[in-house]
């Protein structure tokens, strides 16, 4: 059998560097924008939230025949409603989408494709790694930007200065998570086990952060960090110590995915 | 094909067990230089098994693997090859090409894909893609990065008829440049294509070597033997002879015969018709093929080191 000869050059393969795949892998899958419209969304909710959250409990409770009183929000509880969306749900999505570029072995053909080619698991986990966590905190810094404006319209004025400090814990704890999401990758095949796994030890890590003294050295405290910087119960040098081990860990998770999925066969 | 030239690829005592007789268990596989190797076997003999190891996919328990090309030179086509779903198939092409270091230009990734009957689907998703297609740009992704040895693995096995003829014409033309080692079971198709040929059964190499020796060595004599008259006693006569291992009537006055030797076929066929009467229109020997040895080798109880 003979196929006619090449005709036109195609159109999009004028290179096809790793840059360029993990570009169109957030691209062309819409992950980049579900990210940014799902932190967009918590951070146009929050201050909203905050805002007539007295008057819905107001309501509420005269219909149930008695009257609670919930105090006039402040500045900070704009920042601390968006905080506490995408503490929960925003990590989950997170996880869910790091997980669909880390779990290079959920499909054995694809996975044989990379992995005959690049003979280091370092030169697919860390640029998918690299590449999720400035999409997560591309959606993250929407968001607080989001967050941050609609509270100054609505509530008043945040320290700005606090702001920026608590945006970069959240980075930092961003690519904390999407590392252990690598680390889940290398344990388990499938991406919803992947998700599972990550996400029950963020879980588990949190827990564990609730201990008193030991809490206050975990990635955990990143979390709520742009919260009580705002709300003045933190101070900018306490996170020093929580963000360099959370630096720390995130480089050991890393290097330890990278080990795992060298190891592991198809 | 150099006969005199060190082997492509050999293995050494290679083991990987997945019980007493599943797996590989002490492969000697030597495959030489710029030959099409076929690797044939039943389901479950270990062929996965022994390209996943030579792929690097898998660890041996024992045994050391030699090849005589960089890792970068050796490609492997999986029996269900995938792709990013959201990626061209020039992006696919492309890609496969900067992996192993040699980007291509656009003009490389269209005689790819044009050389694959894709030209037409460069620019489509290879989400969209079929089986064939998705088959088909395996194979222009495997030669982007102009390698040495090729590792398929039922290359052709999902396709339908025009596409198998399709990719045994590509694989028939790499064997130009580069070694090409598949496994299939699909008999036939390795008779097409090679000249080398591996038999494993149950994780052991029972024959390998060039396919021509082995058509000659295990292939059991027959022949079709036409007769007017006296059939039936032809058939009981022959059936009652030692040398002789199976007959079916065919029909229309046709016998298949089966003999153990072809000396002992040639000289007494025509003998034992002549003996019960019949006479003998046309003895026409079968032709050789894979299928008739490969299922007399892996039929025997006793193998042949």
């Amino acid at each position: 059998m003979r196929f006619p000869a090449a005709g036109a050059e195609p159109r999009g393969a004028a290179s096809m560097s790793i840059a360029r795949l993990e570009w169109l892998r957030l691209w062309r899958t819409n992950r980049l924008a579900v990210l940014m419209l799902l932190f967009g969304l918590f951070g146009l909710l929050g201050p909203i939230t905050a805002v007539y959250l007295p008057e819905i409990i107001g309501l509420a409770s005269a219909q149930e025949g008695f009257e609670l009183t919930v105090p006039e929000p402040t500045p900070p509880d704009g920042i601390a409603q968006y905080i506490g969306n995408v503490g929960q749900l925003g990590l989950v999505a997170v996880a869910a989408i790091a997980a669909m570029a880390l779990a290079v072995d959920a499909r054995p053909g694809l996975a044989a494709f990379y992995r005959t080619r690049q003979r280091s698991a370092a030169s697919w986990v860390l640029p998918r790694w690299l590449a999720t966590t400035l999409a997560a905190v591309l959606g993250w810094t929407v968001g607080l930007a989001a967050a941050t404006y609609e509270t100054v319209v609505l509530i008043g004025e945040l320290p700005l200065d606090r702001v920026l400090v608590g945006w970069t814990c959240w980075a930092v704890y961003l690519a904390f998570a999407v590392a252990v999401v690598a680390l889940a990758a290398g344990l388990v095949r499938s991406t919803v086990g992947v998700t599972a796994a990550a996400v029950v030890g963020l879980l588990a890590i949190g827990a564990v952060g609730a201990i008193p003294q030991l809490g206050d050295w975990l990635p955990s405290t990143l979390v709520g960090a742009p919260t009580g910087l705002v709300q003045g119960g933190l101070d900018p040098a306490d996170l020093l110590q929580p963000a360099l081990v959370t630096v720390a860990l995130t480089v050991a998770a890393l290097a330890l995915a990278v080990v795992l999925a060298q190891r592991r066969e198809l | 094909m150099t006969t005199d030239a060190p082997p492509v690829l050999a293995t050494h005592g290679l083991v990987r067990a997945y019980g007493p007789a599943a797996g590989v268990l002490g492969v000697d596989l030597v495959v030489p230089r710029d030959c099409v190797y076929g690797l044939v076997g039943p389901n479950g003999a270990g062929k996965t098994t022994l390209l996943g190891l030579l792929a690097g996919l898998r660890r041996p328990d024992a045994g050391t693997i030699d090849l005589g090309v960089g890792r970068e030179r050796l490609v492997v086509v999986p029996d269900v090859p995938e792709f990013e779903r959201w990626l061209t198939a020039a992006e696919v092409v492309a890609l496969a090409g900067t992996l192993v270091g040699a980007p291509p230009s656009r003009a490389r990734v269209a005689a790819e894909l044009a050389r694959v009957g894709l030209a037409e689907a460069a620019d489509r998703r290879v989400g969209g893609f079929s089986r064939g297609m998705t088959q088909r740009l395996a194979l222009a992704a495997a030669n982007v990065g102009d390698p040495e040895l090729v590792l398929l693995d039922e290359p052709s096995s999902a396709l339908d008829p025009a596409g198998r003829a399709a990719v045994l014409d590509l694989i028939a033309s790499w064997a130009q440049r580069a070694t090409v080692l598949l496994s299939s079971h699909i008999l036939s198709d390795v008779q097409r294509v090679a000249d080398q040929v591996g038999v494993l059964r149950a994780g052991r190499l029972v024959y390998q070597g060039p396919l021509q020796t082995l058509l000659d060595r295990y292939l059991r004599p027959s022949w079709r033997l036409r007769v007017r008259g006296a059939v039936a006693p032809l058939r009981e006569a022959l059936a009652a002879k030692a040398w002789v291992e199976g007959v079916d009537d065919l029909g229309g006055g046709t016998l298949l015969v089966r003999t153990h030797s072809l000396d002992e076929g040639e000289r007494g066929l025509v003998a034992v018709a002549a003996s019960v009467g019949a006479a003998v229109v046309a003895m026409v020997p079968e032709e050789a093929d894979l299928e008739s040895a490969f299922l007399t080798l892996t039929d025997d109880e006793q193998v042949p080191a």
